[in-house]
């Protein structure tokens, strides 16, 4: 084998750029497989992180009344834990109300949260550094669509527990910026304690979210949901964008072995005589085909250096500056910050060298077999056709 | 008594033509003893390469038998065949066959590669065996660089380096000027009577007849 390498080598170098062309296609396919696989895990790192950071904690343990999904169940899908039953839990209260920006109406959740809490990253301190009657913290979105910045006043509308309507004027304290639309739009946060004493609801939770220490047992009325299920839809969402991903980059692959398949059987066809005399001169013809195979595997290695070469630069340039996409998936209801840092684990690169290294090789050795077959007397006269 | 290392007896080729068959050798019996020039005459498809090709164990007879260095050429594997032309013959052909993108030096150490001979041991011999052929300063230049008479020596040079006991040349003067042709032959000649390597010709070129010991008229 090592004689086939050697020999393979030498022929490839002695190809020059039709060598360099091969190879370079290759890499192409090599790079961007590599690239969109990295923006994909660098996505769903990114997305995990705010996704844990900003909503989901270390899980959430929800009223059983309450379904995310039904926005009747938010009236009461609500209830009681003891002070013991919430340690290491911060609570969360939500309720529908009305907004009134600008002499519009908007239809909202009131979402209330200890503001001394820790395990978000919601700038919930605000609410309590605030001297206005009703202070209220909102997302970026909520504040576009709502066309109010901080210090503006509104007229927030609810219902209390008991089904009457009442009204107060809001003042938002602090515009907070988050890449997880679920904590934004359609929604204002202010004090669980203010928003217990206007809805009525004292000491009542819609959800708590659990911090890194806090160890599930079970509660009557009451079901916990890990962060891989809090996650399911994004995991999903991204699972899917591999697929579909991958789609592309079998294309290219198919591309770049296409290149590697017609200059083996090309080969084989212009160096009949070169077979021959490998033969004649004491070759067996499976040393023969090994040489051809380990040519073809060859590309594939070249091109793996040449892909390092012009890859290594520009993937790690974008891995530090980000790609940007002009907008965030807010609008899609993902979680997808507007620029997006690739990850280029170890396991992908060389899983894709592999993948990579083993087709080329696969598709090599394929047209390669026919020099077993061969008449070395033919090949020698080039009259195999 | 003198070593024979080449035997054919009742030797047949044929060939598939179309519905039919060519003959191409026919009831072939010679015998070529350790350290013979020579040459089989005859004109173009007389079956001259084509018993060149079985006596090198590339290609096997229809009937009869070839023993070449005690080998009998239809008993050999595909491994045996390479084996022999690896280790005990030499080949020169009529348009060089030099593979193109290897350097004179590469090109000739290539037998010595295929032997696993030490890097060391493949400088030595290889070139010892330019210097043989007078090219020890072309070991560098690429077979594109060089003029077909150049050409030929570096094929007698890679026949030679593993010092086998058979050459086996098809034509090797057909593309030669007369002056380079003589030139050839006569390094051939050298290297026979030094080495005491068997060389066997085909040909149909008067020159070369002029140089062997022995004619074979097919």
């Amino acid at each position: 084998m090592k004689l086939a390498f050697h020999l393979a080598y030498k022929n490839l170098m002695g190809a020059g750029l039709r060598t360099w062309l091969n190879a370079g296609v290759l890499s192409f396919a090599f790079v961007v497989i590599i690239f969109y696989n990295g923006l994909i895990d660098g996505w769903n790192q990114q997305a995990k992180t705010d996704g844990i950071n900003w909503e989901y904690g270390h899980g959430h343990l929800i009223n059983d009344n309450y379904d995310v999904y039904d926005a009747f169940s938010i009236q009461d899908g609500n209830g009681e834990l003891s002070e013991a039953q919430q340690e290491n839990l911060t609570p969360v209260l939500i309720q529908q109300g009305n907004l009134y920006p600008n002499g519009r109406m908007m239809s909202i959740r009131i979402k209330g949260i200890d503001p001394n809490q820790k395990v978000l990253l919601l700038p919930t301190q605000l609410l309590n550094n605030s001297k206005v009657e009703i202070p209220v913290i909102i997302g970026k979105r909520m504040s576009e669509s709502a066309k109010v910045k901080t210090g503006d006043e509104f007229l927030l509308r609810w219902r209390d527990k008991n089904g009457t309507y009442d009204a107060a004027t809001v003042t938002v304290v602090g515009i907070f910026e988050t890449n997880v639309p679920f904590i934004d739009g359609g929604q204002i946060w202010m004090s669980i304690d203010k928003l217990r004493e206007l809805s009525l609801l004292k000491d009542r939770t819609t959800y708590f979210v659990a911090n890194e220490q806090y160890e599930y047992a079970a509660i009557p009325g009451w079901r916990f949901e890990n962060q891989e299920y809090l996650m399911r839809e994004q995991t999903k969402l991204i699972n899917a964008k591999k697929a579909g991903g991958s789609i592309f980059y079998v294309i290219l692959m198919t591309l770049g072995l296409l290149v590697i398949f017609d200059t083996q059987v090309l080969s084989i066809f212009r160096r009949q005589k070169e077979i021959g005399t490998y033969i004649a001169l004491g070759m067996t013809r499976w040393q023969v085909v090994r040489m051809f195979t380990a040519e073809g595997a060859m590309y594939s290695i070249f091109a793996t250096i040449l892909g390092a070469i012009y890859g290594i630069p520009i993937m790690w340039y974008l891995s530090k500056t980000g790609l940007s996409f002009g907008t965030d998936g807010g609008e899609m209801g993902i979680i997808m910050s507007e620029t997006l840092y690739p990850v280029y684990g170890i396991g992908l690169i060389l899983g894709t060298i592999f993948i990579v290294v083993l087709s080329a090789t696969i598709v090599s050795f394929l047209p390669a077999r026919k020099i077993a077959r061969m008449n070395p007397v033919e090949a020698l006269k080039g009259k195999i056709s | 008594m003198s070593e024979k290392i080449i035997i054919t007896e009742k030797l047949v080729k044929r060939f598939p033509v179309g519905d039919g068959e060519f003959t191409a050798l026919n009831d072939i019996n010679l015998t070529f003893d350790k350290g013979e020039f020579s040459g089989i005459i005859g004109p173009s498809g007389s079956g001259k390469t084509t018993l060149l090709n079985i006596l090198g164990s590339l290609d096997s007879p229809t009937e009869g038998t070839a023993t070449v260095l005690g080998h009998k050429i239809s008993s050999l594997s595909h491994k045996g065949a390479a084996q022999l032309r690896n280790m005990h013959i030499g080949f020169i052909f009529q348009v060089y066959n030099l593979l193109p993108v290897y350097t004179v030096f590469e090109n000739v150490e290539f037998a010595l590669v295929l032997q696993n001979r030490s890097a060391s041991e493949r400088k030595k011999e290889v070139m010892q065996a330019l210097e043989w052929v007078g090219l020890e300063n072309m070991a560098n230049k690429k077979p594109s660089k060089l003029s077909g008479g150049e050409g030929q020596r570096v094929a007698i040079a890679r026949a030679m380096v593993k010092r086998p006991d058979l050459v086996l040349a098809d034509e090797p003067t057909a593309n030669l000027d007369a002056k380079n042709a003589h030139a050839i032959l006569q390094t051939m000649k050298k290297l026979n009577e030094e080495l005491k390597t068997t060389f066997l010709f085909s040909t149909h070129d008067e020159k070369v007849m002029a140089y062997m010991n022995r004619l074979i008229h097919f």
